[in-house]
């Protein structure tokens, strides 16, 4: 993975400095609060509920087991023993103290991390596939690239100031695992009818109060490209996005008020007429920091046959080598999906304790490396078959070995009312009422492929929109109630989900989840999954169980 | 800062050191109890009680100053919206984390 340059080491130690003399400035009453939440912002500082909140950036959910172990002696020494992965493949700290947080930067210098750019209307951190670089399922690992736009984007200082915030997703898969077409931009990694490589560019995806799939307005970009052709983008959109009003600013709103067609030349005019200007990097230094993503040494081997037998004698870790692992380019290797979703559980919650205990097994285990996924579960990308059964074992023992990765209960939620300062309403204890009741393996499995996504608002940080069921938390007058959704999707055919009607009091939610899964089970055609029956059945049978014909 | 809502009253700030939810009280002091809140309850009180909350943070330990709804009981104020009776507790999926888990004197 990445490794900082004597650059990249100034830059972050410099800001930990700046933002040290911000916060003894606000301390000692020189700076007020106003003149200081910016400050705090641009290093991932807010305030929520119950105090200040850290998010810290990782570089498209890419961690190696230095880091982890840093991340979880921070949860120790600085919050409360715990931290918060979160759909933005970054980690949240819920209770770090304002003087502290200049010492919690330094030791994430110290591991080349940071939180810059973790807020504010800027371009936040690249997210990606987190099977990226193991996956025998892409043309090639997109790190490279997500690692070219952190560079890019970084402190570029055209665009530290945007209408909003921007999120850029990369991929390099036909499966999309990075939720692309949800994004401000996203990039499809393909090859042309000569092999050569490039992206198709997708753009003005966004959730909150406007949920809109993103256009594509390239249907291949060379490779070499990428970078002017986003600066070309960004300065569109930075000339004409809208800044009267927050709810319309987002990129996927100009798209829109412009349509399609006219942005997309108003990129490309802009695109011709800056595309050599040297913003594409130079191929040297793009290949000084490919060359950091070689992939890892792994020993070739034969499909491990014992495996089978071992599965075949233990049926929970059956579950878990089908739910929770998935094939890799390597022979002989499966990448590992640990679920931080136990049932009952706060989704994308980690103790220190499980977190170092991650970073071990990613050294014995794993070269090392771990993976974020925006699903809030971590990965080890590089497991040898043969360790499988030894793993599971300590995973199941720490807690972190429920075999439900991409079933029912690997829920995606925002933290919600619990922390949340925008929050309309608690989205984790409705998780674990779902997760409570759906707690048979079995029957997930059953149920197969159901991804529900609950937010608490309507920012939608719980990617609620996207969701095979979409769950989303309103106030009504002071009382915390529960709008369903049916059939989004974050995948390559992504869609928006349907509301059903009025919203659930928190006790009747699960009643609800379990009558929509109950029409599912009843109306499934062999091999259907939740979603396609959705999109085949429409959402009426559905709005019927639930609200009967009224 | 303040904001017009209807009602009786409490004054909710964060702790400008450590973020921690706290309510001004009538001895002119930051509390983590809404219990120990002043309950304003017409205009002129809210008026007085802000005046005397804005002056107390003129040293500088707390930030974003706002009325929230509350309503009396035999403990004293408890805070109307589920979002401050949360603040005032702490996370409902942690009850080992926040002012719920410290107990008195804290
Ligand atoms: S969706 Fe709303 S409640 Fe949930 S984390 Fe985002 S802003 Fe907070």
């Amino acid at each position: 993975m990445y490794a900082y340059d004597k650059y990249d080491h100034a830059i972050v130690s410099a800001r930990v400095a700046e933002f040290r003399d911000q916060v003894e400035r606000r301390l000692s009453g020189a700076l007020s609060e106003e003149e200081f939440r910016p400050l705090r912002l641009m290093n991932g500082l807010y305030l929520q509920l119950h105090a200040y909140m850290l998010r810290v950036a990782i570089p498209y959910g890419t961690l190696n087991s230095v880091q982890m172990k840093r991340l979880a002696h921070i949860a120790r020494r600085y919050d409360k023993g715990y931290a918060h992965f979160t759909t933005r493949q970054n980690v949240q700290y819920n209770w770090p103290k304002l003087v502290e947080a200049p010492d919690i930067l330094q030791e994430l210098a110290e591991v080349e991390m940071h939180a810059i750019q973790t807020s504010g209307n800027c371009i936040r951190n690249t997210t990606t596939d987190q099977f990226a670089g193991a996956t025998n399922e892409e043309l090639e690992d997109p790190r490279p690239y997500a690692e070219l736009i952190r560079q890019w984007s970084s402190f570029h200082p055209e665009f530290a100031f945007l209408p909003r915030k921007f999120k850029i997703a990369i991929t390099a898969a036909d499966k999309d695992r990075a939720a692309i077409r949800w994004h401000d931009i996203g990039l499809v990694l393909k090859q042309d009818a000569a092999s050569n490589l490039g992206f198709e560019v997708v753009v003005g995806g966004g959730m909150g109060r406007t949920p809109v799939i993103g256009k594509t307005i390239r249907d291949f970009l060379p490779k070499d490209d990428l970078l002017s052709y986003l600066e070309a983008i960004l300065r569109v959109y930075n000339a004409a996005g809208r800044r009267d009003n927050k709810y319309k600013a987002r990129i996927k709103i100009l798209v829109e008020e412009t349509g399609v067609d006219i942005f997309t030349k108003q990129v490309e005019d802009e695109w011709t007429r800056t595309r050599n200007d040297g913003i594409d990097f130079p191929a040297e230094e793009e290949a000084r920091i490919r060359a950091h993503f070689t992939p890892p040494p792994l020993e070739v081997l034969p499909a491990w046959s014992d495996l089978e037998t071992i599965s075949a004698k233990d049926p929970k870790f059956s579950s878990w080598l089908r739910n929770n692992t998935d094939s890799h380019k390597v022979s002989g290797h499966r990448i590992v999906t640990i679920s931080l979703k136990p049932h009952g559980g706060i989704p994308g919650d980690a103790t220190a304790d499980q977190m170092d205990l991650v970073a071990e097994l990613a050294d014995s285990y794993s070269q090392s490396e771990i993976r974020v996924s925006h699903e809030q579960n971590l990965i080890l990308p590089h497991v040898a078959e043969r360790d499988l059964p030894a793993l599971y074992k300590i995973l199941n023992e720490a807690g972190l070995g429920t075999p439900n990765a991409g079933l029912l209960t690997d829920i995606i939620a925002c933290p919600g009312l619990d922390y949340c300062a925008l929050a309309n309403a608690r989205s984790i204890p409705i998780t674990q009422a779902i997760t409570n009741r759906f707690n048979d393996i079995q029957r997930l499995e059953d149920i197969g492929e159901l991804k529900i996504k609950i937010s608490g608002c309507i920012n939608s940080c719980g990617h609620h929109h996207a969701g095979h069921i979409g769950i989303l938390g309103v106030d009504r007058k002071g009382e915390e109630l529960f709008q369903i959704m049916l059939g989004g999707s974050g995948d390559a055919d992504a869609s928006k989900g349907i509301l059903l009607g009025r919203g659930f009091p928190a006790d009747q939610i699960v009643g609800a989840i379990e009558t929509v899964v109950g029409v599912y089970m009843d109306a499934r055609e062999e091999g259907e999954l939740f979603l396609h029956a959705v999109r085949r059945l429409g959402t009426q049978p559905f709005k019927e169980a639930l609200y009967g014909n009224a | 800062m303040a904001k017009k809502i209807k009602g009786p009253q409490i004054i909710l700030a964060n702790r400008l050191d450590d973020g921690r939810a706290v309510f001004f009280t009538p001895k002119q002091n930051w509390s983590y109890q809404a219990s120990d809140a002043w309950l304003a309850i017409d205009e002129a009180a809210q008026q007085q009680a802000m005046e005397a909350a804005m002056k107390s943070d003129a040293d500088n330990t707390v930030i974003g100053i706002e009325f929230i709804g509350a309503s009396d009981s035999e403990n004293g104020p408890v805070p109307t919206h589920a979002k401050h009776i949360i603040q005032n507790t702490g996370p409902t999926v942690r009850l080992d984390l926040g002012y719920q888990a410290e107990g008195a004197g804290a």
